[in-house]
């Protein structure tokens, strides 16, 4: 079990009987994270004002960080004089970065990608940039986290031309073996690969394939979650788990909405990550089980009820709704107060499915979670095919 | 609430103590001391959680009305007043007006009724429609409703009808006061405007000790208008209205004096008795990008500045904390770099960690204040601060300036808090000290 370097030792502990869920540790240099895990996001290095101690204390294990930016600022010069982004922001916990990619095809109009990398100008000085696999990992390496991901050639999820997404998932490979190539610190630091292929089962078997030759320690699930039909997403993702290695983590990027964590837990999906929960919190938006409340809404302007009675977060603690109203989208520490709920959420979520995965009630957690989130059991077609196909049916209850 | 002298320094400095709180029986703030300057109920950019990191004693919050009103139909509902709302039961509040570091339209006065200017534009207020507020945010301590947004350059006309206006409407809040039960567990203060014409402020003055058997304390106002011109004013003519109205005061009342003062400021009206201040100065700080680090130690001349423009890139690879020896969270876990990134990429941490560390600064120099006042050496404590003070003027404030244009231009024109070259320039350090 595990890999074949001690940067990174991942245990199934549990699995669920019925369904491909399992419970598991995944051993890292800075931490022993329990998965499934979701992983908040803290693009530049912080989390939304937030304090390290308090992400401590609200049980995240590993959060994320983003190679674009933080490459930016602080740059990579103060992040290797700091000895690392963990010093840099004193976070004692683990840490994954992404490659870089994603965000530069994203956000900047004017990228380019060719065999060598990704071309892009840049919006601070205009000069023209080539991110090579080579210079992503570099400046992964400089930032050290404990997983860091490979440069992917990034395509819209919902494109069209076979010919260009055959040619991004075959590159994808190629990049993915000049970034181990390219590796400095493969005894603290794991690359993980990036399952390409958009929505073609095809590609994407040959993608998961290719990747599994490789000396990895976990693999990601890319291209997805990004704007595609909900029906054509989860086959893509139950492929991936079928044939990813069991004995290795399975990282879904970008997936963070509590349906989704939940079917594709079942799916045998053992990492997440979004910047969903964080990002609505700023608008006001606080999580429930039911979906969110928005709380800039005139019917909370007298609640004296917490967001969640059921939640133990500082801000059901100390805060009602009717406050909350007051000061949402006025005050930077509503902002605070919504986040730390919001991760509280996603943490109580996962910390539930894997007690359930571990007591080997993991089918019936999951037919009540839906039956809360949709009281007249309206189910989504998509929810119940994909729970059926790994044997929960939620219909009939 | 009661406040107590608890000792006598070589001048009119004192070292008291505010007690009996109704809902804290047991707890004791002591004097002088800044209160937390709050907004919408909290203190300026922390959670309750956050701030329990930061003070594990019960403080004074500053809750000025001109942020807080949208508060009220939720406090009234709950009815346990605007600091359990807040989030923050731990702690007494003192309910005021207006934020007096706030710059605000001028004018806008009707009879009996002052503007407030809240967020979402004025709304004018009386003297009752100011008790009913307070009946329901139950602060433990009630500044009385006043015109105090004058400055000392403000033309006698102006003043005059202040003072009147505020005499008026403190007689109505005494008649309030007594007649509400609701309002019998919290303390009212009398407030004293118009200084900028020594007849008049006799006048509010005199009017003030009518009600001294009803009033627990007093505040001054009057001196500024909010802006940063009316508050450049020389420290001798400062001096001169603390110690006039302190000297005209009983000393059994607390003295609350309000605004964005700097600590010259603060240690000369200490110096003539003073009490409590607002504490909109570390926030005003905090949202200028600036850190606050004087030095306490008087057994040591620190030639360095006191105040750090966190903004500055000559931080960007320090790795030490804002402060080295400084207990705070923020010293203790994290450094300069680490902030000045913050600051730079426009991340709400930064405002966190410099209000940990300015609210935590702040606060250990009243502590020494109290320890010099009780050892009799205040005299010595304040011109060690005054010192390091004004020495930023010998600094050409160019050095501070020049040096933030090469950081990434686009953030900070977007960027609309005050900036260093403007606090200089403003009451906000010891422009006013000579
Ligand atoms: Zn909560
Ligand atoms: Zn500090």
């Amino acid at each position: 079990m595990g890999g074949t370097s001690k940067a990174l030792s991942f245990t199934v502990q549990s699995e669920c009987p019925t369904s491909r869920a399992r419970a598991g540790i995944m051993k890292l240099p800075h931490y022993n994270v329990k998965t499934p895990v979701f992983m908040p996001v803290g693009t530049q290095g912080t989390m939304k004002g937030l304090l390290p101690d308090q992400l401590e204390n609200l049980d995240c294990e590993i959060i994320l960080g983003n190679t674009y930016h933080l490459g930016n600022r602080p740059g990579v010069d103060v992040l290797k004089k700091a000895g690392g982004l963990h010093k840099f922001m004193n976070w004692k916990r683990a840490l994954l970065t992404d490659s870089g990619g994603f965000q530069m095809v994203s956000l900047l109009k004017l990228a380019e990608i060719t065999e060598e990398g990704v071309k892009f100008r840049s919006p601070y000085d205009n000069s023209e940039i080539m991110l090579t696999p080579e210079k992503s990992i570099e400046i992964q390496n400089y930032i050290g986290a404990d997983i860091i991901m490979q440069l992917d050639d990034v395509v819209q999820t919902t494109f069209q031309d076979y010919d260009r997404i055959k040619v991004a998932t075959e590159r994808t490979s190629r990049w993915l073996d000049r970034c181990l190539k390219a590796h400095k610190r493969p005894d603290d630091q794991n690359i993980f690969p990036i399952v390409q292929g958009l929505l073609n089962p095809e590609l994407r078997r040959q993608s998961a394939q290719e990747h599994m030759t490789k000396d990895v320690n976990g693999f990601a699930i890319g291209g997805l979650s990004g704007g595609e039909a909900k029906d054509d997403f989860w086959p893509m993702v139950s492929l991936g788990t079928k044939i990813l290695d069991k004995h290795k983590p399975r990282y879904l990027m970008g997936v963070g909405l509590a349906i989704d964590l939940v079917v594709c837990v079942a799916l045998g999906v053992d990492m997440f990550d979004c910047v969903f929960p964080t990002r609505t919190a700023r608008f006001g938006c606080a999580l429930v089980n039911k979906g969110q409340l928005n709380l800039k809404q005139k019917q909370y302007q007298t609640d004296l009820n917490p967001i969640d009675k059921n939640c133990d977060c500082a801000t059901c603690e100390n805060y009602t709704r009717a406050y909350l109203h007051c000061i949402v989208s006025v005050e930077t520490v509503a902002c605070h107060l919504i986040s730390v709920h919001n991760i509280a959420f996603q943490m109580r979520l996962m910390r539930t499915m894997r007690e359930n995965i571990e007591n080997g009630t993991f089918p019936k957690f999951v037919k009540d979670f839906f039956c809360e989130v949709y009281p007249d059991n309206n189910f989504p077609n998509w929810i119940v095919n994909s729970l059926h196909s790994v044997g929960i049916n939620i219909i009939n209850t | 609430m009661r406040f107590i002298v608890k000792q006598n320094g070589c001048g009119s400095e004192r070292i008291g103590r505010l007690t009996g709180f109704f809902k804290f029986p047991g707890a004791v703030i002591e004097t002088p001391t800044s209160a937390l300057f709050t907004q919408g109920g909290s203190v300026v950019h922390l959670t309750s959680d956050v701030l329990s990191r930061v003070f594990s004693s019960p403080k004074l919050l500053w809750v000025p009305l001109s942020n807080s009103i949208q508060l009220e139909n939720g406090v009234k509902v709950q009815n346990d007043g605007v600091a359990k709302f807040a989030g923050l039961p731990g702690h007494v509040a003192c309910a005021t007006l207006n934020n007096l570091s706030e710059v605000t339209p001028s004018g806008h006065f009707e009879p009996n009724k002052v503007p407030l200017w809240t967020k979402n534009g004025k709304k004018m207020l009386s003297a009752n429609r100011y008790m009913d507020v307070m009946e329901v945010f139950k602060p433990d301590i009630i500044l009385a409703i006043a015109d105090g947004r004058t400055a000392l350059n403000e033309g006698s006309k102006r003043v005059s009808k202040a003072v009147n206006r505020t005499s008026q409407m403190l007689n109505e809040c005494v008649d309030r006061y007594k007649a509400a039960k609701e309002l019998q567990n919290s303390t009212l203060v009398g407030v004293i405007v118009g200084a900028a014409n020594p007849k008049k402020i006799d006048e509010c003055v005199q009017n003030v000790l009518k009600h001294v058997d009803t009033l627990g304390g007093i505040a001054l106002e009057g001196i500024t208008d909010g802006t940063v011109e009316s508050m450049d004013l020389n420290i001798k003519t400062l001096n001169e209205v603390f110690e006039k109205v302190g000297n005209a005061i009983p000393k059994n009342l607390f003295h609350i004096i309000e605004g964005c003062w700097n600590p010259t400021v603060i240690l000369s009206a200490i110096e003539y008795g003073w009490d409590v201040f607002d504490g909109s100065y570390p926030v005003k700080l905090t949202n200028a990008g600036i850190a606050l680090k004087l030095s306490f130690d008087v057994t040591k001349d620190n030639d360095t500045m006191y105040l750090l423009d966190m903004v500055d890139q000559r931080y960007k690879e320090d790795f030490t904390p804002i402060l080295e020896d400084c207990e705070c969270l923020a010293c203790k876990k994290h450094t300069r770099a680490y902030i000045r990134h913050l600051l730079n990429t426009r991340e709400m941490l930064a405002s966190v960690l410099l209000s940990i560390h300015n609210l935590h600064h702040f606060d250990q120099m009243f502590f020494y204040i109290r320890k010099h006042i009780a050892s009799n050496t205040f005299a010595i404590f304040k011109q060690h601060i005054t010192k390091q003070c004004e020495m930023l003027k010998t600094f050409a404030p160019d050095r501070y300036k020049g040096l933030n244009e090469a950081i990434d231009k686009q953030t900070f024109q977007k960027n609309k808090k005050i900036r260093v070259s403007e606090v200089l320039s403003s009451g906000l350090v010891s422009n006013n000290c000579t």
